[in-house]
């Protein structure tokens, strides 16, 4: 199982501990990745302040045209507004060949040209579908004994397509955490958004987005919540103290990536691999108590 | 008859024409339920909906200086929605970036952060996270920046502290300047409009 690993530019910053861990617990799986030469940065949601759409297309054409010239491995993208930025990219080209005559006149500048035969997918697809919920059990060493977790699922990682899950009742995060042996506690704003990209220049409003998606995974007995976005990573969790100055809450609840409970799960180094060290609000307690 | 006078189709056809996904509106139906979907609808001054029906109505100066076309967190809530498939957010960051191109400025600090934003991308190729929000903290002046630095700081140490914030410049790729080549050419061909 080869792929093109396209990691982004928060994976190497504020995202780094779902970098560390997801190489490990990914490759004890059978994946193996490779990086696309000399990538750049998708965008994300807020380019167009700087850049029409066109231009927006174009830098993720060079990426996909970049890969498809080396190899025929579909990318995974593991930030999910990476992710929606490339899988958006791929799908209005394959709909339009106007557009892609447009894409492909702007990407010969630079010596490039793409065909649109790239297949661009999430992490939790290539886990969920092409690793498999059993091999993943068969992986599981130390299991996380009913560890109640929120599995929070956001919006990139699904909409608008809903290419490998639902985009009103997603499942697949909360399967793949029970595969682990936690519980999956449901919670109804598993798909609300956090603010993403726009929550530090608006953060008097997008706190309030935050605040409800944490109240609302403890009210149903969270003791965990996992994310498979750096965004939501970093807003679900950075924020707490200046979300309980703002409404007098206390939430002090530690946000993990799925691919770090992973590497917790099939009894690697809790610091080297899971990259526990690098979460501000510690985890460690709660899944050493949870693992024994 | 005053509904007659009123009405000036002009502005639409200015946004059918020049802004990304502007002729996607011509579908709406003005059901509302992008702004019931909408996670900032409360803080919008007009809805999606109401944006839409004031680009038919020619209110020009009304939709490109409203905040609402700049408070979109990209969820693609109201994409999913919409029964008459119109991607609302892609007509939304159109409006967006049409109405800086015009000199307008919807929201603020919002706007300087997308252009600091894809400044960065344009020069480098990548983002560097710590100079990204340095930029847009003074982008107000110096006496704003150090105190938006100094509100930010425990973040910024918290994440340096956990190894979660890279302490060198962010290099530029090595195809640079092709790059900039490629992104010229699409900010000739595509739409988005010229600068007024």
């Amino acid at each position: 199982m080869k792929y093109f690993l396209y990691w982004g530019c928060s994976l190497e910053g504020t995202g780094a501990n779902f970098l560390v861990s997801l190489k490990p617990s990914c490759e004890a799986l059978g994946m193996e990745f490779e990086e696309i030469e000399d990538w750049n940065c998708c965008g994300a949601s807020v380019s167009y302040a700087g850049a029409n759409d066109l231009a927006i297309k174009v830098l993720n054409a060079r990426n996909l045209a970049i890969a498809e010239a080396e190899a025929d491995y579909d990318v995974v993208a593991p930030c999910s507004s990476c992710y929606i930025q490339m899988v958006k990219v791929n799908h209005e080209i394959q709909e339009d060949p106007t557009l892609l005559k447009e894409v492909n006149e702007c990407l010969a500048e630079g010596g490039l040209n793409y065909k649109g035969g790239i297949k661009v997918r999430h992490i939790q697809d290539v886990l969920y579908n092409d690793v498999g919920v059993d091999k993943i059990k068969a992986k599981v060493v130390k299991p996380l004994n009913g560890l109640k977790v929120a599995g929070y699922v956001g919006c990139q990682s699904v909409r608008p397509y809903g290419e490998y899950d639902s985009v009103n009742k997603p499942i697949v995060q909360d399967c793949l955490l029970e595969a682990l042996g936690a519980e999956a506690v449901p919670f109804p704003n598993k798909i609300r958004c956090c603010g993403s990209g726009i929550f530090l220049p608006e953060i008097d409003y997008c706190m309030g987005l935050v605040k409800d998606i944490l109240e609302d995974a403890l009210n149903h007995g969270a003791e965990l919540i996992s994310t498979v976005c750096p965004m939501c990573a970093m807003n679900l969790e950075m924020y707490q103290g200046r979300i309980n100055d703002a409404y007098g809450t206390d939430f002090d609840v530690p946000i993990v990536y799925l691919t770090q409970l992973m590497a917790v799960a099939f009894g690697m180094d809790l610091k080297k691999d899971a990259a526990l060290n690098y979460n501000v609000i510690p985890p460690e307690g709660i899944l050493k108590a949870a693992i024994g | 008859m005053e509904n007659m006078i009123n009405y000036n189709p002009s502005f639409a056809e200015e946004v059918f024409r020049d802004v990304d996904y502007g002729d996607e509106i011509k579908m709406c139906m003005n059901c509302g339920v992008c702004a019931g979907s909408c996670p900032l609808r409360e803080h919008m001054d007009y809805p999606p909906r109401q944006i839409f029906g004031l680009i038919r109505a020619g209110k020009r100066e009304e939709v490109l200086s409203s905040k609402a076309i700049m408070l979109c967190t990209s969820c693609y809530t109201c994409v999913v929605k919409c029964p008459r498939n119109i991607p609302v957010m892609d007509v939304m960051h159109g409006l967006a970036h049409y109405a800086l191109k015009q000199g307008y400025v919807p929201r603020k600090d919002t706007a300087n952060f997308g252009k600091e934003f894809w400044n960065q991308v344009y020069k480098l190729g990548r983002i560097d996270e710590k100079d990204l929000p340095r930029r847009v903290f003074f982008a107000g002046g110096l006496l704003e920046g150090i105190k938006a630095m100094l509100n930010f700081m425990d973040i910024g140490l918290k994440l340096m502290l956990h190894r979660r914030m890279k302490l060198l410049p962010e290099k530029k790729i090595k195809g640079v300047k092709l790059l900039q080549k490629m992104l010229d050419k699409a900010e000739g061909l595509g739409k988005g409009g010229a600068a007024a």
